[in-house]
C-alpha cells in the first residue's frame, strides 16, 4: 500500500525460489522519503542485496553488512537512504535473517510470539547503524511476519493510537486472527495486516508506504492439473492411474481430457446445471478430482485473472485460480495431441495452443505467486 | 413408465465458441415444455468436432442417439418433437 497523494510505492519487495537449492529468498526494503524517490532506493537496495545474496559467493551477513556500510546518507536529514530485512531460508527451516532499520520481525510460534536471539554488527562507516543477525531454526507451522514502519506507525498521531499499533499492537492483531484462523494463508495474513493498518490511519489515508511479508512454514500443498490428451493414445492408461495416485489436489482442464480419464478410471462425470457462467462453460463434477473444467478457454481467462490480480470471480476460471493459488507445489501433465478443430478460421476467436498457455501460466505462478512449477508433456 | 429422452449439449471448447453457449435457455426451456419426459444435460465434450472437424458443424448437440449438427434451439426443439411423437 502506497503512502496516500505518491503515485510511487516506497517500499520495495522482492523474493525468489532456487528449486534445484531448496530455498529461499526474500528482501523488503523501505527507502528514505516518499514518491519516486523512495521508489528508486527501496528498489535498488532490495535488487542489489538479493543479488548478493544469491551469488552464494559471500555470507547473506556479510552481504548486507556491505550494503549497511555503502549506503548513502541524505544530505537534508542526515538518515539513511534506505532500512532492510532479508531472510534466507532453506526447506529445512534453517533461516538466516538480517535486518538494518526495519522494525524488528516477529516470530510466532503456536500463536505464541518467540524471542530469537541475534548479533549485532555495528556499521564500521556510520554510527547510527546496526545490523541484527539472526539465525533461526523453524519448526512446521511456524510464521515469520516482517512490515515496514508504515505498519508499527500506523495511526500515529491519531485521536485513538497516539504512538500508533507499535510492534505490541500488531502483535495482538495477529494473534487474534491466527486464534480465528490458525490455517489462514500468507496471502490473506499479509493483505489482512495491511487493511488494518489502513483502517486505523485518520481518514483511512496511510501516511506512510505500508508493507508486510509473511512468511509461513509448513508442510507444501501439492496440486497437479490434467490438461489435454496424450500424443499417444495407447498410454492414456498409463497416464490416467498416474493422476488417479497422485497425492495431493486434482484438477482436469479439457472436456476430451475429463472423458479420457472418466474412461480410465471408470468414474462417470455430471455436470453443473448451467452451460456457462460469465462466458465459460460450466463445471463438472467427478468423484477423487476437485475440479473439472472446460480446456483452453479457461486456461486462457486463468492466465488473465492471475496476471490482473483479480480474485473471488465466479466462474470455472476463478475456480481454477483459487485452486492454483491454494496450492505451493503444482505439477502440469500436458497432453501434446492437438484438435484439429480449434485451428479452423471459421472459429470466432482465436485459441491459443495449449502448450504455450501452460507455459504462461507457470512463468506468473513462479514469478509472482512464488509457486513451485513442474511441468511434464506427454 | 416411459423412458426418458436425454438431450447432451456439447461443452467443448469448439462447441462452446461455436455457439452452444447460446443453447442455455434450453435447460430452463425444455423442462418446462416437456416436464421429465426430457433430460436436458451438458458434457464435457462429445469429441464429434475433432472427427468432423473438416466440415466444422459445431456446435453438436445428442438427442438420444441423433447427432445435431450446427444445434440451434429451434432445431433441439424439433428434433425432441420427432421423437416425442
Amino acid at each position: 500500500m502506497k503512502k496516500y497523494n505518491q503515485n510511487a510505492y516506497g517500499d520495495y519487495f522482492i523474493s525468489k525460489r532456487y528449486p534445484d537449492e531448496a530455498k529461499l529468498i526474500a528482501v523488503l526494503s523501505d527507502g528514505l522519503g516518499s514518491g519516486i524517490k523512495a521508489n528508486i532506493l527501496s528498489c535498488m537496495t532490495a535488487t542489489m542485496l538479493l543479488k548478493f545474496i544469491e551469488g552464494d559467493q559471500i555470507q547473506i551477513s556479510k552481504a548486507a553488512e556491505i550494503i549497511m556500510n555503502s549506503l548513502p546518507v541524505c544530505q537534508v536529514r542526515k538518515i539513511s537512504y534506505s532500512t532492510f530485512s532479508a531472510i534466507e531460508v532453506d526447506d529445512d527451516g534453517n533461516a538466516k535473517i538480517v535486518e538494518e532499520g526495519n522494525p524488528e520481525f516477529i516470530w510466532i510460534r503456536g500463536n505464541e510470539v518467540m524471542r530469537p536471539e541475534f548479533h549485532s554488527i555495528p556499521s564500521k562507516t556510520f554510527k547510527n547503524r546496526c545490523l541484527k543477525v539472526y539465525r533461526l531454526k523453524l519448526r512446521l507451522g511456524d510464521r515469520l511476519i516482517f512490515c515496514s514502519d508504515g505498519v508499527t506507525q500506523a495511526g500515529l498521531g491519531g485521536r485513538r493510537l497516539k504512538l500508533g499499533l507499535r510492534r505490541d499492537g500488531l502483535i495482538v492483531l495477529l494473534q487474534d486472527k491466527l486464534k480465528e484462523n490458525p490455517e489462514i494463508s500468507s496471502t490473506e495474513l499479509s493483505q489482512y495486516i495491511i487493511n488494518q493498518a489502513r483502517n486505523i490511519e485518520t481518514d483511512r489515508l496511510p501516511k506512510d508506504d505500508t508493507s508486510a511479508c509473511v512468511l509461513y512454514f509448513r508442510e507444501p500443498r501439492e496440486a497437479l492439473v490434467f490438461t489435454g490428451p496424450p500424443y499417444h493414445q495407447e498410454k492414456d492408461a498409463e497416464y490416467a492411474k498416474i493422476f488417479d495416485k497422485f497425492k495431493g489436489k486434482k484438477a482436469i482442464a479439457g472436456g476430451t481430457t475429463a472423458n479420457l480419464i472418466s474412461r480410465e478410471l471408470n468414474r462417470p462425470i455430471t455436470m453443473d446445471s448451467t452451460i456457462s457462467i460469465g462466458k465459460l462453460p460450466s463445471c463438472s463434477y467427478m468423484d477423487g478430482v476437485d475440479l473439472v473444467t472446460e480446456g483452453i478457454l479457461t486456461l486462457t481467462k486463468t492466465l488473465e485473472y492471475l496476471e490482473a490480480n483479480t480474485p473471488d470471480i465466479d466462474n470455472a476460471a476463478g475456480k481454477l485460480v483459487k485452486f492454483l493459488l491454494d496450492s505451493d507445489c503444482i505439477t502440469f501433465m500436458v497432453g501434446a495431441k492437438l484438435n484439429q478443430a480449434h485451428y479452423d478460421p471459421a472459429l470466432p476467436i482465436e485459441i491459443e495452443i495449449r502448450k504455450n498457455i501452460i507455459k504462461k501460466i507457470s512463468k506468473t505462478l513462479q514469478d509472482k505467486f512464488f509457486k513451485k512449477v513442474n511441468i511434464q508433456y506427454m | 413408465m416411459e423412458k426418458q429422452i436425454s438431450v447432451k449439449v456439447c461443452l467443448g471448447t469448439t462447441c462452446f465458441v461455436m455457439g452452444s453457449s447460446n443453447l442455455q435457455e434450453l435447460i430452463e426451456t425444455v423442462p418446462k415444455k416437456y416436464g421429465n419426459k426430457v433430460d436436458v444435460a451438458g458434457v464435457p465434450c462429445l469429441g464429434l468436432c475433432s472427427i468432423d472437424w473438416e466440415f466444422s458443424k459445431a456446435p453438436y448437440v445428442k438427442v438420444d442417439d441423433e447427432i445435431i449438427k450446427e444445434a440451434t434451439v429451434e432445431k433441439v426443439l424439433k428434433a425432441i418433437d420427432e421423437k416425442l411423437k
